[in-house]
């Protein structure tokens, strides 16, 4: 089943073409990895898919349903939820909080029940609660639920803003540099993290990522761009033979 | 003592207003200069509806409330899509365009020389059985879902989108809200004061409710309350300072946005469960 589909998407800058007629697969249950050179495209072509900018031209398409051109909200309301790769966290919510928001499509009292504070309020209240604490015990931070998530320390900063992409229940999530300032214990860690997550969770994945380590080793598929065109894809161990990609990275041979 | 009840009043029927900035400056983040423009909308058409057409207050009341709302959409179409110091100049722009239009429309309105005879049907435990009803509406909305979409908005719109937040169409329930709780304050004020005119509520007092907001915290509805209560009845009580009352609130804003700039409550609430938990810190 194909999770996500980009056909021939495009986006200009006034006139610097960022992304250029860029297509791609995305398999069910699969990690996939877009690399590059900086200012390659990769980030360009997460906010085309998430409804951030719009398209120029092309087309995507999410378990079969057209999305081009929907807005970013309706986009992770179908099952699209990102990380960024300048974390993002609410400022002014506290760590709960910071996850709590990013189940608000899940729940179902209206505004009116709110303001009077129904029963139905208040026992939605209580899972999101139950499932926000959940989430963060399961990535180590369930000290922290009070405290405010720019006092956190970088990786946990980084583990947070996960745990909101999670939160949700996606059925896609877009990682932008996911090990961006992390150690290699962090690293390590947020590989196994991402395969437990994609078994227990049926999760596809698809990461925009410059640490090749992680990259090689649990990405099925790699797509490679530079300049907004894509020139390569393939498994891991093909893409490090490329000529294209080597050249891409290293320059040409002296 | 009359004239202490008279101070209270005035007092609280501001603290309405200072709400209805809370739930759009403090918590959403969208400043707004009209706030005075829904004043004047629910002052006119409860005075209007009572005095020209009979209607009861409790209806006048209302019609002022729906009045505010309806004008709080229309404005909102457009104006929601515009960011933060755009908002705020065509707010401005829509609180004087109000003035001037009172003013013009002397047939309906009196034009400069106001509405006079509207009979004192507001009193104390009136407004302070509102300020509580609309506290208690705000402070609900703030603990969950509603609340947490608004700070997300004044924090971060791309990533509250990418939250599922639909920023557009939170932003216009907030602004209707605040809209219909302002003109509501505006319907008391005309039964308050008994005679009001276009001049009522200038761009000025305005902003005043938005500098009061950020004094108290922006994430404190119990600190814009306090703040509202010192600020209205301390010029008032303190007749002495009377001029220097701006200037203090001046200070004020320095040392609050260099010292506290989260404001002087920060994000702290009065709730039993907060003053218990502040009793065990301070044993």
């Amino acid at each position: 089943m194909e999770v996500l589909k980009a056909i021939s998407i495009s986006k200009n800058f006034g006139g610097v073409s960022a992304v250029d007629q860029f297509a791609m697969v995305q398999p069910e249950n699969e990690i996939t990895g877009i690399i590059g050179p900086n200012g390659a495209g990769k980030t360009t072509v997460f906010n085309l898919i998430t409804g951030v900018y719009p398209l120029d031209a092309g087309e995507i398409w999410f378990y079969g349903k057209n999305i081009t051109g929907l807005p970013s909200h309706r986009i992770t309301d179908l099952g699209i939820t990102r990380t960024f790769q300048n974390i993002r966290l609410f400022r002014n919510l506290n760590v709960l909080d910071n996850l709590r928001v990013a189940y608000g499509i899940k729940v179902r009292y209206t505004m009116w029940e709110e303001m009077i504070r129904w029963p139905r309020v208040k026992r939605e209240e209580g899972e999101t609660e139950e499932l926000a604490r959940s989430y963060l015990a399961y990535f180590g931070l369930e000290k922290y639920g009070d405290m405010f998530p720019y006092n956190l320390p970088y990786g946990l900063q980084r583990r947070l803003e996960l745990a909101r992409a999670l939160m949700a229940n996606p059925k896609l999530l877009l990682l932008d540099e996911p090990a961006a300032g992390l150690n290699p214990k962090e690293i390590h860690q947020l590989i196994e993290t991402l395969l437990k997550m994609k078994e227990e969770k049926n999760l596809s994945i698809i990461m925009v990522e410059h640490h090749m380590e992680l990259v090689m080793n649990i990405c099925k598929m790699l797509y490679v761009l530079n300049f907004g065109k894509k020139i390569a894809e393939g498994e891991p161990k093909d893409i490090q033979q490329n000529e294209a990609v080597l050249q891409a990275y290293l320059g040409d041979e002296g | 003592m009359e004239f202490y009840i008279k101070v209270l009043e005035i007092t609280c029927l501001h603290t309405i207003l200072v709400l209805g900035a809370y739930l759009m400056t403090g918590l959403t983040g969208l400043f707004s200069l009209g706030q005075g423009g829904f004043v004047s909308i629910g002052a006119y058409t409860a005075s209007i509806a009572y005095l020209h057409f009979n209607v009861p207050f409790p209806m006048a009341i209302l019609m002022a409330v729906l009045m505010g709302s309806a004008v709080g959409f229309v404005i909102g179409i457009p104006t929601l899509r515009l960011h933060r110091d755009y908002f705020l100049l065509v707010t401005f722009g829509f609180g004087e365009m109000v003035r001037a239009a009172l003013l013009h429309l002397a047939q309906l309105t009196g034009g400069a020389l106001g509405i006079a005879g509207i009979p004192k049907v507001v009193d104390l435990p009136m407004i302070l059985v509102s300020i509580l009803f609309i506290t208690f509406l705000i402070y609900n909305l703030k603990r969950s879902r509603f609340g947490r979409n608004c700070i997300a908005i004044r924090d971060d719109e791309l990533a509250a989108s990418l939250m599922g937040i639909n920023v557009y169409s939170h932003k216009m329930k907030v602004f209707i809200l605040s809209s219909a709780i302002t003109s509501y304050g505006g319907a008391l004020y005309a039964f308050l004061i008994m005679f009001i005119e276009p001049n009522l509520f200038n761009w000025l007092e305005s902003a005043k409710l938005i500098i009061i907001t950020f004094v108290g915290g922006v994430n404190s509805i119990t600190g814009a309350i306090i703040a509202s209560v010192v600020y209205y009845s301390f010029g008032e009580f303190f007749r002495f300072v009377d001029v220097w009352r701006d200037v203090l609130l001046a200070l004020a804003v320095l040392f609050v946005t260099i010292f506290r700039p989260g404001g002087i409550f920060g994000s702290w609430e009065l709730s039993p469960k907060n003053l218990l938990r502040w009793r065990v810190k301070k044993d």
